[in-house]
């Protein structure tokens, strides 16, 4: 019986090829495009979902809360971790981290007395025993309980060691030594196997905690209650009975405790758990600097892939209905031969199947494709096997079962339903259950130009922001301006002077100022600052930026009030921006000048009050900020150039001098230079991938969209032949043909348009809400948006309507 | 008795007006009957015969067959009739197009749950018995109009009907292939089987055992041959 079924499938199939194809493609594209979004989904939603007691595992973080506004801090006070061992109940194990950034790596050689260098090495993390019984690994060499339990030890992941020692075989290792930034001697004690399953804990060298707590190492934080700093972590497993509510009072008893409190402060300090589930998706809190999820994204690709399979099922409904009545009088015999209604919707179910079936072995062939154009959303630890992930097989199968039931189910029940006394006396085309149909085709039709025309009208709102942001005046100029950093811990102060005067000897450098940072920077820093006013102090957290007499002239930001800053190697004076010069009160500028503010008990005059400029991407509102001079803080050299010429060679040339310069005095360094406009466009990534992701979704919904529109303006051409040839003989013309066919066509996709303006403009309007500072929703997108898709639209009707009307009479009327 | 019509009616309304199909058809069918039925054109043979096959309904009346009411078979339980006891002969053929002369007299099979090796038997039988072996991987499209007729009744005779409905079958034939069918008819009519045919021909019609003339949906008169 499959075989009958099946042979028929092939042959209707092979007759109707256009059809087909328009089947398949618009189908396998919806499947591939669900394939490699799935594959992404859940490639996030896997992370850290292994470990053992996964769900009694949380983070301590902070959260601390100044004038409204809360910095949310992954880390927590030092002290709290050996307080909590004392005194905390209901926690099974409290795994303090101190996590270290970039840190340089040198391993001495024997054959050479010039050790091998590895500069800048990341995940790095000071942890004990504790760390390994929350987070399990497997030991090749060494064991958690002796491995770090004296200072200067390190355990080392395989892939780092094999990095670092090279085919030395795991239990070689042990003993061998290691020396971080040149000074810290430690000695390899065990190594471990990475973890082979999606995790965020990205570890490769753990260096015992002791090294920190008993050696000069020890961070200036360690004992401090009231300094909280994002590099101090706690991890903690609690004992099946606890909630986290109970350890994060046991956490707030403590700090109250152990704190050194200040009269009349306005600031709340909170330590809360974080689920380890939560990690890998709140950027609040961050990880360790791997990739991230963002849940918003990832349940927008899902209805990305539901939608474009829905296009696609849709395609699918209304080309086999509208072709129904080809089938029914194959329908109307097959009763009359004792067929049930059941095993005819079975029958078109396994044709459905194969074309499904079809439409999923290309949508595999299609797969790597697609995962290449999302190439910058694709984490690099995905991948793509068929047949070394069995998952994606019962993914796919699955997939071929709902898809088949969706796209089938409504045309295997029309053709069942057809009476064969209807059939057999060539009723069908009079009987009312085609127009019932043909509505239906038309309602489907809309709701697949509504989805297309939403993702029309999103793509170019998401652009518009983008390009919105990307060229909003920030404050301050970006232009022509590069930025270099000095190493951390060079600790030669005379370096930085030296350099400044060889850039200063630069032609091509228009002007120099040394800094912490650019003005709108990725990073911050801030303080509690305060102010009395004569009656009340004002407690306020302040962003801080270090910059000599030169970063306002050199970054063009205005002054309000008051002069530039006076050189000085220590804080002497501030410049307030004109956020917090409101925030202290003051109605004009000129009154805040000579005002005394207090930080970390200086007391510092205010000197002047800038405009405001943004201080990071535009997703952050304008902070309250300082600026202030302090030469030996400051390592971030700012760099104008002078303006390009016709040959485009001054700004290589002068990267090149510079770059001279770098290497005569930091020769161990690597020179590290970026355009400061590239870093900035650079905060734009993940709403320019954002702009692409949508484009390709827009591109390929509007393909499907118009490939079933295409199919049925062939059917109906087709039906409509001798109509066609008749009113040609009668006179009509050939563009007045063409409009009696496509106007039924656009129609839909008007009404189509009118349904999506709506809900286009609630999803853009959601979206912008994320932006403190945001382009306006325009009518022309809107407009735009529909012309595009309505021409769009046409092209595709015209392809097949010029051809129907400009065939010669003769023929089709001949044929009857 | 195999099938019985009790007074029965059939119309349509048009605008607001009956339009009688059928009116007060009364007809008693033995096993083992050939009955031809004959009239005008238009005067509802067809009708008839669609109403006694199960395919159209009717408005008013009784309708038993196998002393079952047909009015209470549900779709499941017709089908299974179809199945079993009773075979189709059309005069448009009505052969699937898209399956070969082998498929289409293979399909009744199928849907009996025949075993593979016996549907071949039976096939094999019947495609011999017609003489059509040589067309059996043929398409209809293939076939002029005898040799697609031919097709129709082997696969209305494969299951192995009680009861043939044959709607003008000789209607698109030449006399000779006319004859040849009626002359199968006969055959199969001897051997038990219950056939009902309408026809237009006098000549056809003298094949079988009773003629019934219909005129504007009524039965205008019964004539019982020897
Ligand atoms: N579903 C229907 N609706 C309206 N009129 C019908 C319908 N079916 C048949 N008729 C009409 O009923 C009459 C009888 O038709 P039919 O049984 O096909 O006649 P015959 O087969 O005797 O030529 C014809 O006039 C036909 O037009
Ligand atoms: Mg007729």
């Amino acid at each position: 019986m499959i075989r009958n079924y099946f042979s028929i499938a092939f042959r209707s199939i092979r007759k109707n090829k256009a059809f087909t194809a328009i089947n398949v493609l618009g189908l396998s594209i919806g499947i591939s495009a669900a394939l490699v979004i799935c594959l992404l989904v859940q490639y996030d939603f896997n992370f850290d979902n292994f470990h053992k007691d996964g769900d009694r595992i949380y983070r301590a973080v902070t959260v601390s809360t100044f004038a409204d506004e809360s910095y949310k801090n992954p880390g927590i006070t030092s002290p709290m971790a050996d307080a909590l061992q004392k005194e905390g109940t209901g926690i099974e194990i409290v795994a303090p981290l101190r996590t270290e950034w970039q840190i340089k790596v040198s391993i001495p050689t024997t054959s050479s007395n010039k050790p091998v260098v590895f500069k800048k090495q990341a995940n790095v993390v000071y942890a004990d025993e504790r760390y390994f019984k929350i987070i399990e690994y497997k030991w090749l060499a060494g064991n958690p309980a002796a491995s770090l339990k004296d200072p200067y030890k390190v355990v080392l992941t395989s892939s780092i060691a094999a990095a670092y020692f090279p085919k030395a075989p795991a239990s070689d290792l042990v003993g061998r030594e290691i020396y971080f930034n040149d000074t810290i001697r430690s000695v390899v004690s065990g190594i471990v196997a990475d973890i082979d399953k999606n995790t965020d804990f990205n570890f490769q060298v753990f260096i015992s905690r002791a090294t920190l707590e008993t050696t000069s190492l020890k961070p200036r934080d360690w004992q401090q209650w009231n300094n909280t700093n994002s590099s101090s972590q706690l991890w903690m497993k609690l004992a099946p009975a606890t909630t986290p509510k109970k350890v994060e009072a046991q956490m707030l008893a403590l700090f109250e405790k152990n704190r050194h409190k200040e009269v009349g402060e306005t600031g709340k300090t909170e330590h809360l758990l974080q689920p380890l589930s939560d990690m890998h998706f709140n950027a609040d809190y961050g990880n360790y600097h791997g990739h991230m999820g963002h849940k918003p994204t990832l349940y927008g690709l899902l209805a990305v892939a539901a939608f474009l399979l829905l296009l696609g099922c849709i395609n699918f409904i209304n080309l086999t209905t509208a072709q129904a009545s080809q089938r029914a009088k194959e329908i109307g015999i097959r009763k009359t031969m004792g067929s049930s209604k059941g095993q005819l919707i079975f029958q078109f179910m396994s044709e459905t199947f194969l074309i499904t079936f079809i439409a999923t072995v290309l949508s595999v062939i299609m797969a790597p494709l697609i995962l290449k154009i999302f190439g910058d959303f694709i984490p690099s630890g995905l991948h793509f096997n068929l047949f070394q992930q069995p998952l994606i097989i019962v993914f796919l199968l699955l997939l071929l079962v709902i898809v088949t039931l969706i796209a089938g189910f409504y045309p295997a029940i029309i053709l069942s339903g057809y009476k064969p006394v209807t059939v057999l006396k060539n009723q069908v085309i009079a009987s009312g259950g085609r127009s019932r149909n043909a509505n239906l085709r038309r309602s489907l039709t809309v709701a697949q130009f509504v989805i297309a025309q939403v993702f029309v009208i999103a793509t170019m709102m998401v652009g518009k922001q983008i390009n919105y942001t990307l060229n909003k005046d920030l404050g301050f100029k970006k232009d022509a301006i590069i930025t270099l950093s000095t190493n951390f811990f060079d600790k030669n102060v005379d370096n930085k002077n030296v350099f400044l005067q060889k850039l200063k000897a630069i032609p091509e450098i228009s002007m120099i100022s040394l800094s912490s940072n650019a003005p709108a920077s990725g990073g911050s820093w801030s303080s509690t600052m305060k102010y009395k006013d004569g009656k009340k102090e004002i407690e306020t957290d302040v962003q801080i930026k270090l910059g000599d007499t030169n970063y306002l002239r050199l970054y063009d930001m205005k002054l309000l009030a008051g002069t530039y800053l006076e050189p000085s190697d220590t804080v002497r004076q501030i410049i307030i921006n004109q956020t917090y010069s409101k925030v202290l009160g003051f109605q004009n500028p000129q009154d805040a000048i000579g005002k005394i503010i207090e930080w970390d008990d200086k007391q510092v005059p205010i000197v002047a009050v800038a405009a405001d400029f943004h201080q990071q991407s535009l997703r952050t509102p304008i902070k309250p900020l300082i600026i202030s001079s302090w030469a030996s803080s400051s390592r971030t050299f700012n760099i104008a150039l002078q303006p390009q010429n016709a040959e485009g060679t001054v700004w290589s040339t002068a990267i090149a001098k510079v770059e001279k310069a770098w290497k005569e005095i930091y020769p161990e360094d690597d020179f590290e230079y970026s355009f400061l406009s590239e870093d900035i466009a650079k905060y734009y990534n993940s709403e320019k991938n954002v702009v692409r992701l949508l484009s390709w979704a827009t591109g390929l919904a509007i393909f499907i969209s118009c490939l079933g529109l295409l199919g049925l303006v062939i059917f109906i051409t087709v039906q409509r032949t001798k109509e066609i040839g008749v009113r040609k003989v009668i006179g009509a013309s050939v563009s007045q043909i063409v409009s009696l066919l496509s106007k039924d066509f656009l129609k839909l996709v008007l009404i189509a348009f009118v349904i999506a303006v709506p809900i286009a403009w609630w999803g853009a309007h959601k979206w912008l809400d994320n932006f403190a500072y945001k382009t306006e929703l325009s009518w022309w997108i809107f407009l735009i948006g529909g012309v595009v898709m309505a021409l769009l639209a046409l092209i595709t009707i015209s392809i097949q309507t010029i051809r129907a009307a400009l065939a010669n009479p003769v023929d089709s009327l001949r044929t009857e | 008795m195999l099938l019985e019509l009790k007074n029965l009616y059939k119309w349509v309304n048009v605008g607001g007006n009956r339009n009688f199909l059928l009116k007060d058809v009364s007809l008693n069918v033995n096993e083992g009957e050939f009955i031809s039925i004959m009239g005008p054109s238009g005067s509802g043979k067809s009708t008839l015969l669609n109403v006694i096959g199960m395919l159209d309904q009717f408005d008013e009346g009784e309708y038993n067959f196998l002393h079952e009411s047909v009015h209470k078979l549900k779709e499941k339980q017709r089908a299974g009739l179809y199945k079993q006891y009773i075979g189709f002969v059309f005069q448009a053929y009505h052969l699937i197009d898209e399956l070969t002369v082998y498929e289409n007299i293979e399909t009744p099979l199928l849907y009996q749950d025949v075993k593979a090796s016996e549907r071949k038997a039976l096939v094999a039988d019947i495609l011999d018995r017609f003489n059509i072996v040589g067309k059996k991987d043929l398409f209809p499209t293939q076939l002029s109009g005898g040799q697609q007729q031919l097709v129709g009744i082997a696969r209305a005779l494969i299951a192995k009907p009680k009861l043939i409905l044959a709607d003008e079958p000789t209607g698109n034939l030449n006399s000779k292939q006319g004859e040849e069918i009626m002359e199968l008819f006969k055959q199969l009519n001897n051997e038990g089987v219950t056939i009902i045919q309408v026809t237009h021909s006098e000549k056809n019609a003298a094949y079988a055992s009773k003629i019934i003339h219909l005129l504007d949906g009524r039965i205008e008169k019964e004539e019982k041959l020897s």
